[in-house]
Order: structure tokens, then C-alpha cells, then sequence
């Protein structure tokens, strides 16, 4: 080996390194700037202090706090209580809607259907909120609330939070289900009639048995969208009524606690197992399609 | 209930338009009981379409079908005595290979038992007993072509149709499987209507054949016969190998005589009807019809036509040889001779020769049809 081919080798052995190095050191920069105020959260909601900025060990005490914070526990069955209606009622529409849009698609006006159905996505949760309250101030809706007793704790939930929710979450589930849809082989419906499936067999045989990878996770976004919403249940609740972050909102204008930390970090918990849940999902679609073709 | 005098599937003047594209265009069919029936044409030609509408899934723009003589009407996939064999087999991904032969029966409430009784003789006869509990994405393209043809067929229907089933399948496997098919079409007796883009495998298979292009049917009839009497230009283009030869229609009638563009005088067998004398024409010959002779050795008088040429290729196939010869007027033509019949009969290229074949073998057609 001549000495100037080892130098371009050398440099070559460099400039790969300098390229890899630099990748990895953007990606740890990357998720740094992500996940950092996540992870400082989550390790001050243990922290043995009133203290936000100054580690003084390690305990419990502030979640032992927020189990026994009335209104917290309160807020908390709220959410889930919403999530859980909002999630039913948006799947079986947005299903449906899904249905109509991606197997119908010869109807008058389909074009405004679509348009309409995305709309929630892309308009601003303000404005959605705002539309709303004037929705229910206007059709005599108003704040009325079902009223429930869960795990001993009376709760007045206003219909117009979820009526708010299952508004934005057909959107959210029609648009995840129309994608399975679209991957789905329409011959196999076909297929079924063929065999002498009426439309009604073949729906409940073949068609949603293979687009239940589609509805489970189009349930599963909608169920952590309204865990998570705040700006909607804010306008739509009227007084006195809280979901986890509308309480944390609450909270929060008294000053940051560890506390709210506690709160955020178990928020946090929640949501990420519903995202791993619905990735899961979106797994199971990948596999039905390779076995389609 | 077969009643042969009356046919398993009848079409009667159909015509399907989506919005403006005419894709079957006054088709009348009839199908006898227990035949095997090929819908023959290129891609676009309309066979799928009508399929599809002896299916039920699609329903006639005007004209009917019958199936063992009863108006379908409006009548939908699921109240028709048929069964389908799908292109794409259509196997339901989510179900083993056992659930999806029985949900023809399930469907129509046949008992469990019976079911698993029918199941396991149907995999018998399609060769995959112990497949029962596979699913669809875990069979060759072979088998899952068979597991549709067992699904289909457990339900015992008047009339199976199959939607180019082996199109997806390599050649080999294809050959095997155009036997296999004819075989349990043969053991079974159901009549099939057998959609093919695949000329050969049409002829091969069929009991009758219906050449279709841009959604009419051109022709219908045995293989034999629409190989040999081809009534348009396409039909003969379409099915097998034909030599063309641009000519212009001396006399029709009961002899047919045309001139070449190089000025040899031909006689025909067939002339298209409408053609009449002075009408500009194509002289269609099988290249297996004609024969080769040096300008000394070629028979004079007789029922046979003769031209002269130059050989430009000599093709070596194996079993026969084939020859390109050009002819005086820039046209060609494709001669097949058998091998092994000594070296004399072996043309060199560039040699001059004289081809020669019957002249019952030339068919004429209008060149525009
Ligand atoms: N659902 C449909 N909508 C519009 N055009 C169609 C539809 N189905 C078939 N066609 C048209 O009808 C013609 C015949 O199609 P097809 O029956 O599928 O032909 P083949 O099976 O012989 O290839 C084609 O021009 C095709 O584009
Ligand atoms: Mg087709």
C-alpha cells in the first residue's frame, strides 16, 4: 500500500467516524430535548421535598398525597369516566363513518362528508371548543350532568363534555379505520356473498373481524386524545367540573408542587401504555396484511 | 335436475356500461350443462365483467341472465346457485384452511357433522388432507388456488366461475394445474366458466371456447374450430400463430381467388361474407400448413396455393424448424417443418424456394375487422 492510498484510506476511516458520531450525538440531542423535561418530572415527583429544583431523596409521599386528595381522585375517575363513554360511542360512528365513506363512494355529496369528518383535525381546539359552548348554550343543552357513583366517589359529568369528546374522537377513529379499510381486499366481502353470506353475515364474518385491528386502535388514540384534552373539557364543562389536567391547570396557578408532578408522572404512565397498546395494534395490522397477499 | 335440454347459464343480448365505457356490449351466450366453457380474450376485453354479472356482482345495463333457465333479475351473489373461484383466490386472511372451505355450508346452515365430513373429502379431493388447520399465508400459490377451488366447490353449485385462476401461478406449476382442474371438472360434472387470457390455455382445457374483444363475443365453438375456422381477422390473430398476407379479392363465391401484392394468384378456402371483388384483404394461413420446396421439386396444378420466396432465417426449435421466408412485396412468412425428415430437406439461408400449401387452409378477411 502506497503512503498517499493508507491517507485517503485514513481519512475516509475518519470522515465515517466524524459522520457517526455526529448522527449519534444529534439523536441523543434530539430525544434530550424531548424527553428531558419528561424524565427531571418523573424524578422530582419522588423527590423528598417542597422543593422543585433540589433533590433531597427519594419517597412516596407525594403520590400517598394525591390518593388522598378528594379532588384529585375526583378529576381522575372524571377523566376516565369521559375517556371510556367518549371512546365507545366515537368508535362505533367513527366506524361507521369510516364504513360509509371508504365502501360507499358513490354518494351525492361525499367529497363534503370527507371534509366535514376531518374538520375536528384540523381546526384549532379553540375554536372547536368555542363552537361548541355555543352549540350547547344555543340547543338548550346546556351543562347538565349524568350522574354516577365509581369506586365511592359521587360524579356529576356534564354531557357536554362528552358529547365535546366524541365529537373530535370520530374524526380521530374514522381516519385511523379508513386506513385499515383501504388496505383491505374488498374480493374478500365479495368472496363472502359468494358463499352465501347476506351483507349483514359478511359484515359481522369477514369485514370487521378484519379491520378490528383498525377499530381497536382507532379506540385506543381516542381514548388517550380525551385523557389527555384539555382545552375542549375547559369550555364545554361549565363550573366545578375537572378532568386530571383541567385540575392540574388548576393547580398549577397556585404554584408548581411536587404534587402535580405526581399527578403529571401517573398522566404520563397511563398515556404511554395506551400508546404502546395501540402500536401493538397498528403491529397486528402489518401482520394481517402480509398474510392478505 | 340437469336438464340438458335447457342450459346451465344463458346470456341473452347483455350489455354492462360503466358511465361511459361499454365493457360487455350485446352478449348472447348459452351454456349447456356440464361443459367446460372459455371466455377467451386479451386484457380489457370484458370477461371479467361478464362474470361478474353471472355472479351477481354486477348487474346487466340491458339484456338477462339465466342460470338453469331462470331469470336472475336483481337477484344478489348470495341467492345464486353459483360459486367463484377469484383471481386473487380471495382466501379469508383470518380463517384457517378448514373454516374457509366450510363457510359456504356454515353459511347455509348445513350441520357441523355433515360439514366436517364435506371438508375433509373436499381436501381430499384437491390434495391437501392435514392442511386443515394452516392458514391462507401459509400456503404456496399452488395450494391456496386449491383450497379456493375446494371452497367453491363443496357448495355443490350448478355452474362454477373461475376468474383466470392460475394466472398467478408460474408455468410449470400452471400446466399441472390445468390438468388437475379438467381432471375434478371431469369427476365432479360441474359446468365451469373458465375466464383466460391464455389462448393456449383455452384451448387446452375447453369444451367450447368465446372469443371476446372490446366486450362483444367474436366467435364461439369448439377449439378445434376456432383454431382452424377463424371468422374474423382476430380471432385468427388471437388464437395460435397465422401468417398474413395483404391481398386484394379477385372473386367471392363459391371459389375464392385473390392476388397477391407480389402477383401471385391464390386460392381460398373461406372468404369473410361481406367481402366482394376489388376489396383490399388479408390471406391468413397457419405457419404448420405450409410446406418448403426447392423451385424444381414443387408440385404443379392441383388444390394447392404456391409462392415464391427467400429463406432469412432458419430457426431451429428442437422438434421443428422454423423458417422465415420473405416474399417478393415486403411480407414474410413463418413456416414450420418437422425435423428428422433427412438433410435434404434442410433449406439454407438465402436459398430460393417455393411455398406451398392447401388452398382449403387460406382463409380471407377484411382488413379492417
Ligand atoms: N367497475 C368498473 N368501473 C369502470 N370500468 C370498468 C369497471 N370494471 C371494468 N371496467 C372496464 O370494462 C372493460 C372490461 O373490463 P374487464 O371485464 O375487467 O376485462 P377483462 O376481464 O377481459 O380484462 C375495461 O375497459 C375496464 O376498464
Ligand atoms: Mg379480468
Amino acid at each position: 500500500m502506497t503512503a498517499s492510498a493508507a491517507k485517503v484510506a485514513r481519512q475516509h476511516r475518519t470522515r465515517h467516524w466524524l459522520r457517526r458520531g455526529l448522527f449519534v450525538a444529534y439523536g441523543f440531542l434530539g430525544y434530550a430535548f424531548f424527553y428531558l423535561p419528561i424524565v427531571i418530572l418523573v424524578i422530582f415527583s419522588f423527590n423528598d421535598s417542597r422543593s422543585v429544583s433540589k433533590w433531597s431523596g427519594f419517597t412516596l409521599r407525594w403520590y400517598e398525597a394525591m390518593l388522598q386528595d378528594h379532588q384529585i381522585m375526583v378529576a381522575l375517575w372524571n377523566s376516565v369516566f369521559v375517556a371510556v363513554v367518549s371512546t365507545l360511542i366515537a368508535t362505533v360512528l367513527g366506524t361507521l363513518a369510516a364504513l360509509a365513506l371508504e365502501r360507499y363512494r358513490r354518494f351525492p355529496a361525499r367529497l363534503f362528508a370527507d371534509i366535514t369528518l376531518y374538520l375536528p383535525i384540523i381546526i384549532p381546539d379553540i375554536a372547536m371548543a368555542i363552537m361548541l359552548l355555543a352549540f350547547f348554550k344555543l340547543s338548550g343543552i346546556g351543562f347538565q350532568t349524568w350522574k354516577v357513583s365509581i369506586a365511592g366517589l359521587r360524579l356529576a359529568v356534564p354531557y357536554s363534555v362528552i358529547i365535546g369528546h366524541v365529537a373530535f374522537n370520530i374524526s380521530f377513529v374514522a381516519v385511523v379505520v379508513r386506513a385499515r379499510l383501504a388496505q383491505m381486499d374488498r374480493t374478500l366481502d365479495e368472496a363472502a356473498q359468494d358463499l352465501y353470506a347476506t351483507p349483514w353475515r359478511t359484515f359481522w364474518r369477514v369485514t370487521l373481524p378484519l379491520m378490528m385491528p383498525g377499530v381497536l386502535g382507532g379506540a385506543l388514540l381516542a381514548f388517550t386524545l380525551s385523557l389527555d384534552d384539555f382545552v375542549i373539557t375547559f369550555f364545554t364543562s361549565g363550573a366545578g367540573f375537572n378532568t386530571l389536567p383541567v385540575r392540574v391547570f388548576g393547580m398549577i396557578r397556585k404554584g408548581v408542587t411536587p404534587k402535580i408532578n405526581a399527578v403529571s408522572s401517573l398522566m404520563l404512565g397511563f398515556s404511554l401504555l395506551l400508546v404502546t397498546l395501540a402500536l401493538l395494534a397498528a403491529r397486528g395490522n402489518e401482520d394481517r396484511k402480509i398474510q392478505m397477499f | 335436475m340437469s336438464d340438458a335440454s335447457v342450459p346451465a347459464v344463458e346470456l341473452r343480448d347483455v350489455v354492462k356500461r360503466f358511465d361511459d365505457v361499454v365493457a360487455v356490449d350485446h352478449v348472447s351466450l348459452q351454456i349447456a350443462p356440464g361443459e367446460f366453457f372459455a371466455l377467451l380474450g386479451p386484457s380489457g376485453s370484458g370477461k371479467t365483467t361478464t362474470l361478474r354479472m353471472i355472479g351477481g356482482f354486477e348487474l346487466p345495463t340491458e339484456g338477462e341472465v339465466l342460470i338453469e333457465g331462470e331469470p336472475q333479475g336483481y337477484k344478489p351473489p348470495y341467492q345464486r346457485p353459483v360459486n367463484t373461484v377469484f383471481q386473487n383466490y380471495a382466501l379469508f386472511p383470518h380463517m384457517t384452511v378448514a373454516q374457509n372451505i366450510a363457510f359456504g355450508l356454515e353459511m347455509r346452515g348445513v350441520p357441523k357433522d355433515e360439514i366436517r365430513r364435506r371438508v375433509g373429502e373436499m381436501l381430499n379431493l384437491v390434495r391437501l388432507s392435514g392442511y386443515e388447520k394452516r392458514r391462507p399465508h401459509q400456503l404456496s400459490g399452488g395450494e391456496q388456488q386449491r383450497v379456493a377451488l375446494a371452497r367453491a366447490l363443496i357448495n355443490q353449485p350448478k355452474v362454477l366461475l373461475l376468474d383466470e385462476p392460475l394466472g398467478a401461478l408460474d408455468l410449470k406449476l400452471r400446466k399441472a394445474m390445468q390438468l388437475e382442474l379438467k381432471a375434478i371438472q371431469e369427476q365432479v360434472g360441474i359446468t365451469f366458466v373458465y375466464v383466460t387470457h391464455d389462448q393456449e390455455e383455452a384451448i387446452t382445457m375447453a369444451d367450447r371456447i368465446a372469443v371476446m374483444n372490446h366486450g362483444r363475443v367474436l366467435q364461439v365453438g369448439p377449439p378445434p374450430e376456432v383454431y382452424e375456422q377463424p371468422r374474423t381477422l382476430f380471432v385468427a390473430d388471437f388464437i395460435g400463430e397465422t401468417n398474413f398476407i395483404p391481398v386484394e379479392v379477385l372473386r367471392v363465391g363459391s371459389t375464392v381467388e385473390v392476388l397477391t401484392a407480389g402477383g401471385a394468384r391464390l386460392q381460398a378456402g373461406w372468404a369473410e361474407p361481406s367481402l366482394n371483388a376489388g376489396a383490399p384483404a388479408v390471406a391468413a394461413v397457419r405457419p404448420e400448413r405450409m410446406w418448403l420446396h426447392r423451385p424444381n421439386t414443387a408440385p404443379e396444378g392441383g388444390p394447392w396455393n404456391r409462392v415464391e420466396g427467400i429463406v432469412r432465417h432458419v430457426i431451429y426449435h428442437g422438434l421443428d424448424i422454423r423458417y422465415e421466408i420473405h416474399l417478393a412485396g415486403e411480407c414474410s412468412l413463418h413456416v414450420r417443418l418437422p425435423v428428422g425428415r433427412g438433410d435434404a430437406d434442410v433449406f439454407q439461408r438465402g436459398e430460393h424456394v417455393i411455398v406451398v400449401w392447401p388452398s382449403e387452409a387460406t382463409r380471407v378477411f377484411r382488413r379492417d375487422s
